[in-house]
């Protein structure tokens, strides 16, 4: 996985996905709100500041009345200027082409303010002036005529008031607003993470129940809480593990049934057969005195029972494997002798070609090597060609039997199933001189042998000139009695 | 389909940060007018002068005299005193242009008639409504008519037609 489908994967998680939705949605209810009544606060504010300042003029304007002489005078327009100037702003009062400002300060008025007062109404306007927001309000001075209908005299006052004061109140609310979103923000965060461990510990602990009963342990269960869709996947899931459960045990048991009831024939059959066999050995010794047919007879049965016999002592030792009783009896033992051993009992000595360096010594079980050896050189006799050469190496820790034959080796078909029981690599061949569970055996004898948590292996393949190559590890464990020259 | 909607999701962010952004402090307005002008009574005779072409209201004091329609007229026709010329304002009214009889109600119409006494055909129009202004407050005073009533200019050499005071 790369790491922006790694990222993306991590992004789309449940964890950020409900964290980014409650964000958005805290942020945005946030901003809405304080937006809202931020816009509407100010308004009121600058309203009413507006409001205020008109009122204020108008006031002070009327103080200027009863008009005693027009024109005015210069020195009467700065008077009338420097009144109506105080600490929050300060006046413009024109004439026609007269002019008294309150204060030294650039020309504030704008033309469209001096259109709208020109109309003859009371106008405003907020203008910014360097960066600082400047309210102004002008009216025109209008004489009553007798009979009420005003007149303009001609005389317009302009009033300029800072609006910092208001700046700065909006900018408070602003702050706050600010300070609200991200107080927001955080709870939402908050919340999202509270929600999403509620959300996601249930999911959690369902994954780690189903990796734990893919893993094998079928008693895994969940603990079944609330009611809700999660509760549902829960009580599916222990229902699911149950049944598995259960049909696993009943396979596991059915099984056991099927090999304790191999193992019991099995035993059975021992009894009968050695009386058979006392008889057949007796009739074998007779087979060449008895008359034709009666004589093949008399040596066919008591070549079947041999086999019969055979496969019932492989099916007991099977069965022993299969109910893990099978116990290694180990003693110090010469492998080169032991092998030489194996193919002198069976005749096979003559035929072998054997490279067994003497003075190998390790602790195993002699009869089970026997065993394997036996195993693996008969099958080469029976499936390969001659030559078969049997080779014996010593490295520290592990003792490796080889045993080859120049036959046509394994099919790669054959390969994988070389070691299960009653396998028929020819499946022309229905009936082989062997009882079918030889190799299967040597490899559960092989396997037996462990020791410090390496375990014995025998491993089938092809030799790089053909024939197949059989190769029997199994753990070397010396003894000092051993290293001291094999006196014991 | 998670780009497009992460896209659109952050476009809208984007647009309510800008609004939130640039909406803070006392933004500039348009013009907000109110109510009509400030307005309050004078004391002293109202005349008509002309400034830049303009009837410009001029108020002197009277120390107390109520003048009559007359005696407006005559202060009138004297013209502009000293600080009013130094302020630009001017009359196009001839000097010695006075009434001959008081004011009277126009005999067949609304309205008041002036009779001058010299000739008031030649009258500029700017002259004539100096006049008809002066007139129609000075008579509003005595409450015989509103500022707006027609005013009549007769002279010797004959009358001008009836018009209000143009200034409302």
């Amino acid at each position: 996985m790369t790491p922006w489908r790694w990222a993306s994967g991590r992004a789309s998680g449940l964890r950020v996905r409900l964290l980014l939705a409650f964000a958005l949605l805290g942020v945005t209810t946030t901003a809405v709100v304080a937006s809202g009544s931020y816009f509407q606060a100010r308004t009121v504010i600058l309203q009413q500041a507006q409001d205020a300042a008109v009122a204020s003029l108008t006031d002070q304007l009327t103080k200027v009345y009863p008009v005693r002489r027009l024109p005015p005078s210069q020195e009467e327009l700065d008077t009338l200027a420097h009144r109506l100037s105080d600490r929050e702003g300060y006046a413009v009062v024109l004439y026609r082409d007269m002019r008294a400002q309150g204060a030294q300060l650039p020309e504030p008025l704008t033309p469209e303010l001096r259109r709208a007062v020109g109309d003859g109404v009371i106008a405003w306007q907020r203008v910014s002036r360097d960066g600082e927001p400047v309210l102004l309000i002008g009216t025109q001075l209008q004489i009553d005529r007798p009979d009420g209908t005003p007149v303009p005299s001609g005389l317009e006052v302009y009033s300029v008031r800072s609006l910092a004061s208001e700046q700065q109140s909006i900018d408070r609310l602003a702050t706050l607003a600010w300070l609200t979103g991200g107080l927001s923000l955080v709870l939402a965060v908050l919340l999202a993470l509270l929600a999403a461990r509620g959300v996601l510990r249930p999911v959690r602990e369902l994954g780690r129940a189903a990796r734990q009963l893919g893993e094998g342990d079928l008693t895994t269960r969940l603990a079944v809480r609330g009611a809700d869709e999660l509760a549902d996947v829960a009580r599916t899931f222990n229902d699911t593990a149950g049944t598995l459960e259960r049909q696993v045990g009943e396979l596991r048991r059915m099984e056991a049934d099927a090999r304790r009831f191999v193992a019991d024939v099995s035993h059975e059959l021992r009894t009968p057969l050695a009386a058979m066999t006392a008889v057949t050995d007796v009739l074998d010794e007779e087979a060449d005195r008895l008359p034709g047919d009666a004589g093949r007879a008399a040596r066919l049965v008591s070549q079947e029972t041999q086999t019969l016999t055979q496969l019932v002592n492989d099916l007991i030792e099977v069965s022993r494997f299969d109910s893990g009783t099978a116990r290694l009896s180990l003693d110090d033992v010469d492998v080169a002798a032991a092998v030489t051993a194996t193919l002198r009992v069976r005749g096979w000595a003559d035929r072998v070609r054997a490279e067994l360096p003497s003075g190998v010594f390790a602790r195993l079980d002699p009869r089970r090597l026997d065993v394997i050896v036996a195993n693996l050189v008969g099958n080469a006799f029976r499936h390969g060609a001659e030559p078969v050469s049997v080779r014996l190496c010593a490295e520290p820790d592990w003792i490796t039997i080889e045993v080859r034959d120049q036959g046509p080796g394994l099919d790669p078909e054959v390969l994988p199933h070389v070691f299960d029981r009653f396998y028929k690599a020819d499946t022309a061949r229905t009936r082989s001189e062997g009882s079918g569970l030889g190799l299967a055996i040597a490899w559960e004898n092989a396997r037996l042998h462990q020791h410090a948590g390496q375990t014995g292996s025998l491993v089938a393949g092809n030799g790089p000139t053909g024939g197949a190559v059989f190769t029997l590890r199994l753990p070397r464990v010396v003894t000092d009695a051993a290293d001291a020259g094999g006196v014991r | 389909m998670t780009g497009r909607r992460a896209a659109r999701a952050s476009l809208a962010g984007g647009l309510l940060f800008a609004l939130l952004a640039t909406g803070c402090g006392v933004r500039p307005s348009d013009v907000i007018t109110g109510r009509s002008a400030t307005s309050g009574p004078a004391v002293g005779v109202g005349l008509y002068l002309l400034s830049h072409g303009q009837l410009a209201l001029v108020i002197r004091e009277t120390k107390g005299i109520t003048a009559s329609p007359e005696q407006t007229l005559g202060m009138l026709a004297a013209g502009p005193d000293d600080s009013e010329r130094s302020q630009g304002l001017v009359s196009e009214v001839p000097v010695g242009l006075v009434p001959a009889t008081p004011v009277t109600a126009t005999a067949d119409g609304p309205g008041v008639t002036v009779t001058m006494t010299g000739a008031v055909l030649p009258l500029s129009a700017a002259a004539a409504d100096q006049i008809i202004c002066t007139v129609a407050t000075a008579v509003t005073l005595t409450g015989q008519v509103d500022s707006f009533a027609p005013v009549t200019i007769a002279g010797p050499d004959g009358v001008r037609a009836p018009r209000s005071c143009p200034i409302k």
